[in-house]
């Protein structure tokens, strides 16, 4: 089939005439986010020469994977250690149907090297470890509990690598940008969890897809902002979203002497 | 000189943009442009870039700022 195809396209070529020479992929495939002012080849190349774990493979995870493989990220690691379900899939975009039982590391995985193919994805289907954080430019924490954020950040701030928070819940939304030792973190912006039963988890309160893909984009841009070195990184504040209202609201938020996680960072 | 004759926007501007980047400032680059909207459009962009630009025929000079 695809000698027929090439055939053809010779044919059609030699109609025309000497065919244009084929674009360089690299810069066709970067080319709407090189032809920004503010990028450059310096920070098309320090992305390819990231590493960025992204912990969740779900609702936030969906648009930060697939933006951050479709800017050109180095090397991503996908870790979640669940499967897919069917009540996952109206937010949860790497996963389609019949991925359902399929581990989601892996289910993400296949989707980003169709994307792109010059990222090395590492999948690992398996629970967030803080040795996972070593030698990673930037964690994005895509998890859905308190308790796993938790975590994410005192990994983070631990091993001094960059951080990008979210969390989503129905219509509403939070992202923050976090520098280990620098800015504060997430544990400074929020000291204590909420006492049990005062939240509502995913699970209880549900999410609508767009509303988690607003808030994963906004993940994604402040995770690409952080990687290419550009200014206007959300730290020192996380950005409070509310979808049903319309509002983004910027809340400013001071690092603790005291807090647990990064007063030691 | 660059050659973007046989590109279109806006792979001519991204082209003329990296090969900025790979110069000083105060250095010139001449790029040569097929008549239209390659030759319209990549002035224009070296121009809101804040580059100083000259045309002459098809060949757009840049001195990058």
């Amino acid at each position: 089939m695809s000698e027929r195809r090439e055939f053809f396209r010779r044919v059609a070529a030699a109609a025309v005439g000497a065919e244009p020479p084929p674009p360089d992929p690299w810069l066709e495939r970067y080319s709407r986010q090189l032809v920004l002012p503010e990028w450059s080849e310096a920070a098309q190349r320090a992305l390819g020469d990231a590493s960025v774990l992204v912990v969740g493979a779900g609702a936030l995870g969906s648009p930060v994977a697939t933006y951050l493989a479709g800017a050109g990220v180095g090397r991503l690691g996908i870790v979640d250690d669940g499967d897919v379900e069917l009540s996952n899939l109206h937010r949860q975009h790497l996963h389609f149907t019949p991925d359902v039982g399929v581990p989601k590391a892996h289910s993400a995985a296949a989707k980003l090297g169709f994307l792109n193919p010059d990222v090395v994805i590492e999948p690992y289907p398996a629970s967030f470890t803080a040795a996972m954080v070593d030698g990673q430019d930037l964690v994005v924490d895509c998890t859905d509990s308190f308790e796993a954020r938790y975590a994410v950040n005192a990994a983070c701030c631990a091993a001094g690598v960059a951080l990008v928070e979210a969390g989503v819940i129905g219509t509403s939304g939070l992202v923050m940008a976090i520098l280990p030792g620098e800015t504060a973190c997430y544990r400074c912006a929020f000291p204590q969890a909420p006492p049990p039963g005062a939240t509502p988890t995913c699970a209880q309160a549900g999410v609508l897809g767009p509303a988690a893909g607003v808030v994963g984009s906004l993940q994604a841009l402040e995770a690409l902002k952080l990687l290419a070195g550009l200014p206007g990184v959300l730290t020192d504040a996380f950005l409070q979203i509310d979808l049903a209202a319309h509002d983004f609201l910027r809340v400013a938020v001071r690092r603790r002497d005291d807090c647990p996680d990064c007063a030691g960072a | 000189m660059l050659d973007v004759t046989d590109l279109t926007c806006p792979m001519t501007w991204v082209r003329t943009k990296l090969e900025l980047e790979r110069i000083a400032p105060g250095e010139a680059l001449e790029v040569r442009c097929r008549e239209g909207e390659a030759l319209e459009n990549v002035p224009r962009s070296a121009a809101e870039a804040g580059h100083d630009v000259q045309v002459t025929g098809a060949v757009v000079r840049i001195v990058r700022r």
